[in-house]
């Protein structure tokens, strides 16, 4: 068949767009049409559970910009997105700084903290509800025995505590992939800007200010935005911790045009949602790009 | 790269301390509940008190949880190894060839991280639905490919970029068609990079849960993940030992990958992300 292909006088331009093709394929079926039909379906009153559907022009999106839960989604999304990304990226860091010093079983650690960001979703939620259990969770057995608080906490059945309880959930879950990250642009920082540093008299706080960190300045926004970009898509531990609840503390955008489209079955609405949130991540993923073509 | 002096070593050891704890001490936890007997599931005990397998053989026994299990090994193999080949052939094609828009389907693919899943899911869903496979194996295998395809191709555009032009020349000037080339020269090359992309595939597929518990709700093709929320959180399930085996047992064979192929995994996590 290989030689078919000469005899037939295929150019290498062609040969080329052939291997392109089952690539293209799956991204024009599983992203590209989609996307164009979920930007369409905005414009009528779809619903998963009825076959005829018609164009209602901008009803969809002055039905969400004027329903006041969209308001809170929105802020949820974003404190959850600030949480979720500078937490684990703080840890992350000082975390990888302490790895990096190579004590003996720092390699050992450094596998063992992976496994964290490695399991499902699925298991790190359960692990958390447990974690954060009302009645038998072990936060609140260490809380009341040390007397920081008298009785337990209903951590994920509160509104005030829900959201802060999958972020930290979502913070163990990244830490590492952070970590992974960190730890590359650590073993980059040229070492002999160190020492002239050190020459110069610099102490470890001003080497970590004005060596390490600028030459680390690619990698960490780098991170930064795909970790942004990460958790605007985030779903898998709001959902198995509190689906959303208690009365949406925990409902971000995902949850939210989940659950519009296939618990109320209002596939035009959540297709509305979807796109509002595509200009939002459309923001991020241009700088994104920006980032990604001046490093280079 | 920082002195050892008196203020470092208080924030190494309390760092390491904190921060060491917060990483390590909840999957510890994790392993604690699931071997303890039912009786034992509240005590506070850690590692101490009497253990049993009992959970963990409740689930490996039960035959739902096992068909979820099947289910997502088949799901994830059969999509590890086609976005692997589909990114191969791509970053191949980008990176030995020249054509007209070729940069701009470089571009594409580059984009396609950033589509949110949840709105796409739902034109993929009425695509599904449309084309009969809502609920076949094939609905996830076709969409999971899709989150590997932006590293992937990247991660093997670059291996194949070292790859000296002159090997492939030679090689045609042998009188070897494309494919002969691409399956004997180029591809033998890049397995290192190949397998990190297998197992960044396979990862993906095994722990998603957003398009599996949308596209397949039969429950005799349902994948683990969403077997797991659907058994435990649908029926307000408050056995925690259970809870706890099950996702352990769900973490074991992305766990057992991991380390035997640590090497792989780290590279294709960093080089391909970066890229992609």
């Amino acid at each position: 068949m290989n030689s078919n292909l000469r005899k037939k006088g295929l150019t290498d331009a062609q040969v080329g767009v052939l291997l392109i093709l089952p690539g293209l394929a799956v991204f024009c079926a599983i992203i590209l049409y989609p996307f164009v039909n979920a930007i369409l379906m905005s414009f009528t009153d779809r619903s998963l559970l009825m076959p005829n559907y018609k164009v209602v022009g901008l009803e969809n999106y002055i039905k969400v910009f004027s329903d006041p839960y969209f308001g809170k989604t929105l802020i949820t999304t974003i404190l959850f997105v600030i949480g979720s990304t500078l937490l684990p990226f703080t840890l992350g860091f000082i975390w990888a700084i302490i790895l990096n010093q190579g004590f003996k079983g720092s390699e050992l650690l450094r596998g063992i903290t992976l496994v964290n960001w490695i399991i499902p979703g699925t298991a790190i939620g359960f692990l958390w509800s447990w974690i954060f259990n009302g009645q038998y969770g072990i936060l609140n057995a260490i809380l009341t025995r040390t007397g920081l608080l008298e009785t337990g906490v209903a951590w994920l059945g509160q509104t005030n505590t829900a959201l802060i309880c999958v972020i930290i959930a979502r913070s163990w879950q990244m830490l590492p992939w952070y970590m992974a990250f960190l730890l590359g642009g650590l073993g980059g920082v040229p070492l002999d800007q160190v020492e002239a540093a050190r020459v110069d008299g610099a102490n470890n706080l001003q080497v970590f200010r004005y060596v390490v960190l600028p030459s680390m300045k690619t990698i960490i926004l780098l991170i930064l935005v795909l970790g942004t970009i990460g958790n605007l898509q985030h779903f898998d531990l709001p959902w198995t911790m509190t689906q959303g609840g208690p009365a949406r503390a925990t409902t971000t955008l995902s949850i939210d045009v989940y659950t519009t489209a296939f618990d109320n079955w209002n596939i035009g609405k959540a297709a509305t949602i979807g796109t509002i949130w595509a200009v939002l991540l459309g923001l991020f993923s241009f700088v994104y790009l920006k980032q990604v073509k001046d490093s280079d | 790269m920082f002195r050892k002096t008196a203020g470092f070593r208080v924030f190494f050891w309390v760092s390491l301390v904190l921060i060491g704890a917060f990483v390590f001490l909840p999957l510890l936890w994790m392993i604690n509940t699931a071997l303890k007997p039912t009786t034992e599931t509240f005590s506070l005990s850690f590692f101490t008190g009497p253990k049993t397998l009992d959970n963990i053989i409740g689930i490996i026994t039960n035959p739902k949880i096992m068909t979820y299990l099947k289910n997502s090994l088949i799901v994830s193999f059969a999509s590890s190894a086609m976005a692997t080949l589909v990114s191969a052939f791509a970053g191949y094609s980008f990176s030995k060839f020249r054509y007209r828009g070729r940069k701009f389907v470089m571009g594409l693919f580059m984009m396609s991280q950033a589509f949110p899943q949840a709105i796409l899911l739902l034109a993929i869903y009425v695509l599904m639905q449309k084309l009969g496979l809502l609920g076949s194996y094939w609905a996830l295998v076709i969409s999971y490919v899709v989150f590997t395809l932006p590293v992937g191709t990247w991660t093997l555009k670059s291996y194949f970029d070292q790859l000296p032009d002159s090997l492939i020349e030679s090689a045609k000037i042998d009188g070897a068609g494309h494919m002969k080339i691409l399956w004997r020269i180029v591809f033998p090359v890049t397995i290192p990079g190949m397998i990190s992309i297998a197992i960044y595939g396979f990862v993906w597929s095994w722990n998603d849960l957003l398009y599996s518990m949308t596209l397949v709700t039969d429950s005799a093709r349902k994948t683990l993940a969403p077997g797991l929320v659907m058994t435990f959180l649908g029926e307000g399930s408050t056995n925690w030992g259970m809870m706890m085996a099950a996702s352990i047992v769900a973490a074991i064979p992305v766990t057992i990958i991991f380390v035997f192929l640590q090497r792989y995994f780290i590279q294709g996590l960093t080089a391909g992300a970066v890229k992609g």
